[in-house]
Formats: C-alpha cells, sequence, structure tokens
C-alpha cells in the first residue's frame, strides 16, 4: 500500500467539519475494514453527518483508507512516525487525532489484515466419533474401532465477502491410519518447536 | 448331510464327488495341496501365483489340472464360509467330515485353520465398508512473510493435503491450520487414539 499522496491529505481536511472526535474516529475504523469496492457506499453514508457533497466525501474516504491501510502495512507503531507522514501544513489537531485513533487502532487493524489475508482453505472446526464395527459383509462378527472425524473446513474468506462458505468433510480412519497420522503430526510438533526455539 | 456350519444354502452336487476324490490323496500330498490353498487365502491378490502353483501340483502328481481346479473350488467353499460365520477349527472340521472328506483329512484341515485363522480375519475385516477413507497425508509448514495489507508478517502457518478415497477414487483436500488450531487438533487426535486403544 504506498504512501497516501498529498491530494489525499488535502482530502483528509474535510474532517475538521466532524460533528465530534468519535465520529472521526467511527469513520476511521470504517474506512480501514471496507475493501476498495465498499467505499463508494461508505461516502455516501457519511455525506450527511459532515455536511459534505458526495464527491468531496468520496476523495475523504478514500484518503482515510489508503492512509490507515498504509499505516497497517508498514506496521509503524510509534507516533513519530504516523506524524513523519503528514505534510509540513496540515492542520496541528487533526494530525494529532489522527495519529491518537490510528495508535489506538493499530493492533486490532494488523490482526483483522492477518485474519483476512489470502490463504488454502482453512480448518474452522473438528469433531470426532469412535465407532465400534460389529459385523459386515465380510465377516458377521468382529469388534472393530474406528474413527470417524469431521473437519469443517471454510474457503478463503476474500473469496466470499459476507457469507464465508463452509464445507463440512467426514473422514473414516482406522487405528493404524490414525497411528500413522499422529506420527506425521508428532514429527510437525517437533520441527515447530525448534524452529521457536531457534 | 446334516446342516453345515458354514453355509446355510444347499451344497452343489459335485462337492460329495470332490471330497471323495480329495480321500484318494496321500497324507503328503494333501498337506502340500492344503499349503498351497492357504497361501492363496492369505494372499488373495496373488491369483497368477497360486494357479501356477496349481498347475505344478498337477504335473508332479499326475493329476489333470480340470479336476484339480474343481476339487479346489468345492474344498474353498469351506473357509470363505467359516470366515464370513467365525466358525472355529471344530466347526470347519465338523463340516468337511460332513462332506464327506476323511476324519484323518478334516482335522488336518481344521488344523491348519486354526494357525491361519488370525491372519485371515484380518485380511476380512480390512475388507469392511469403510466410508471416506482417510488414505494419506501430506504437510509443510512456513512462515508467512508479507501480504498485500501487510508489509512484514512473520506468521506460522499449516498447510495439510489428505488424500481421502471416495469410492474408487481418491480425492484431494487441501487446508489451512493456524498454530494454535494444529496444537488442538493433535491433542483431540491424541484422545481418540486413547479411545481407540481403549476398545482394541
Amino acid at each position: 500500500m504506498a504512501a497516501p499522496r498529498d491530494g489525499e491529505f488535502a482530502a483528509l481536511q474535510s474532517l475538521l467539519k466532524a460533528p465530534s472526535k468519535d465520529a472521526v474516529r467511527q469513520l476511521c475504523q470504517e474506512c480501514f475494514s471496507s475493501p476498495p469496492a465498499g467505499l463508494g457506499p461508505l461516502a455516501l453514508r457519511a455525506c450527511p453527518g459532515l455536511a459534505i457533497g458526495p464527491e468531496e466525501a468520496e476523495q475523504l474516504v478514500s484518503a482515510l483508507h489508503n492512509l490507515t491501510r498504509h499505516v497497517v502495512y508498514r506496521g509503524l507503531t510509534r507516533a513519530e512516525d504516523i506524524l513523519s507522514l503528514f505534510p509540513e501544513n496540515f492542520h496541528q489537531n487533526l494530525k494529532n487525532l489522527l495519529t491518537k485513533i490510528i495508535l489506538e487502532n493499530i493492533s486490532a487493524w494488523k490482526s483483522e489484515a492477518q485474519a483476512s489475508q489470502i490463504s488454502l482453505p482453512r480448518l474452522v472446526d473438528m469433531d470426532w466419533r469412535v465407532d465400534i464395527k460389529t459385523s459386515s459383509d465380510s465377516i458377521s462378527r468382529m469388534a472393530v474401532p474406528t474413527c470417524l472425524l469431521q473437519l469443517k473446513i471454510q474457503e478463503d474468506v476474500a473469496l466470499c465477502e459476507n457469507n464465508p462458505v463452509v464445507s463440512a468433510l467426514t473422514v473414516e480412519l482406522s487405528k493404524e491410519t490414525l497411528d500413522t497420522m499422529l506420527e506425521g503430526l508428532g514429527r510437525i510438533r517437533d520441527q515447530l518447536s525448534v524452529v521457536a526455539n531457534k | 448331510m446334516g446342516l453345515l456350519n458354514f453355509t446355510r444354502d444347499p451344497v452343489p452336487e459335485a462337492v460329495s464327488a470332490d471330497m471323495h476324490n480329495l480321500n484318494q490323496l496321500s497324507a503328503q500330498q494333501f498337506s502340500a495341496l492344503t499349503e498351497v490353498l492357504f497361501r492363496f487365502l492369505t494372499e488373495p491378490k496373488e491369483v497368477e501365483r497360486f494357479l501356477t502353483q496349481l498347475s505344478d501340483f498337477a504335473t508332479m502328481n499326475k493329476i489333470s489340472l480340470g479336476p484339480l481346479k474343481n476339487i479346489v473350488k468345492s474344498i474353498l467353499l469351506v473357509p470363505n464360509g467359516a470366515l464370513k460365520r467365525n466358525l472355529s477349527p471344530e466347526q470347519v472340521r465338523a463340516d468337511f467330515i460332513a462332506l464327506g472328506l476323511s476324519e484323518e483329512k478334516a482335522s488336518y484341515f481344521a488344523e491348519q485353520w486354526k494357525v491361519n485363522s488370525p491372519t485371515l480375519t484380518r485380511l476380512a475385516v480390512g475388507q469392511t465398508l469403510m466410508i471416506n477413507q482417510l488414505v494419506d497425508m501430506e504437510w509443510k509448514f512456513g512462515v508467512t512473510a508479507g501480504s498485500s495489507e501487510l508489509e512484514k508478517v512473520g506468521s506460522i502457518f499449516l498447510q495439510l493435503k489428505l488424500v481421502i478415497k471416495k469410492g474408487s477414487q481418491t480425492e484431494n483436500v487441501y487446508m489451512e491450520l493456524t498454530l494454535p488450531q494444529f496444537y488442538s487438533f493433535l491433542h483431540e487426535m491424541e484422545r481418540v487414539k486413547t479411545s481407540l486403544e481403549s476398545f482394541s
């Protein structure tokens, strides 16, 4: 996410018309969380509160979105770093307010960005049950334990926006398969602890 | 013929004649034939080898292969039924005697049955229906270095590929887990293992 341009900072000055600091705070949060496609509607919603026209609102919302996303992208955590982004002649109080709001939200925003990053389908839940097979067409009496594992997998969040598709997959494992799987998982755990201890 | 243990259906006519022919074999010949049979039963995929061994047996003992195959078909009826019904060696012996096999040969066969039944039972259990059987698991884990939203990330991800047998085809399922999810998954799987072990 590139650094905001001077023109964008100019657009930010529209915030001076905001009714309260909380309104600014609210708008910052909404602008960060909104995907680029949602900025249009957001701008229209912001118009009445700020008493500005739709064009001005659009520029403001876009600038705020870019600014907040840029800070999160760069991972800036110190006030000085954020303050230095603003041009020299920017309104002092507004600059301090925006910096304060950004600092308040930065860790929540960082988690949000990480949670919505692209990935393979994610495991969201797992359930299991152990059955005992007592009979089958190949052998009339037996007592074989088997495990049924249900994995709930959610498709890539970015593709689904507000309606994540969760599919359930039920898998059957014999004891031998489970043992082999646990061996593999154990090896992963060992390697993870090697990496963690480095 | 009294009630048989290994089947409820009527036995084909030819079986009595086949048992009579079997009785003509010497103890040594019967023992060799039994060995060939059990080797096939414990490794049912080795059809070629079985047929070769039968043909060798036929040549060595001057028996024609055709009749020998019929005899073998008749004999195999008993162990196949016995496996399905979890018969004991005594029941197998009793069935062979009821079919017309000599006591000596029936006892010998029942003895071999006893020795081989753990392997055969395991095979039968292995053929039992499994839904979406997990056949393979591949994994990799790494570190996410950066993304379009965050220049530096440094979080660990784990990716699993599960190979699932659906009917006669296999399907690959890919998924990603976070570290806490992985530990909780591992923990749950260990609980499953304990549960399975307590029922074994």
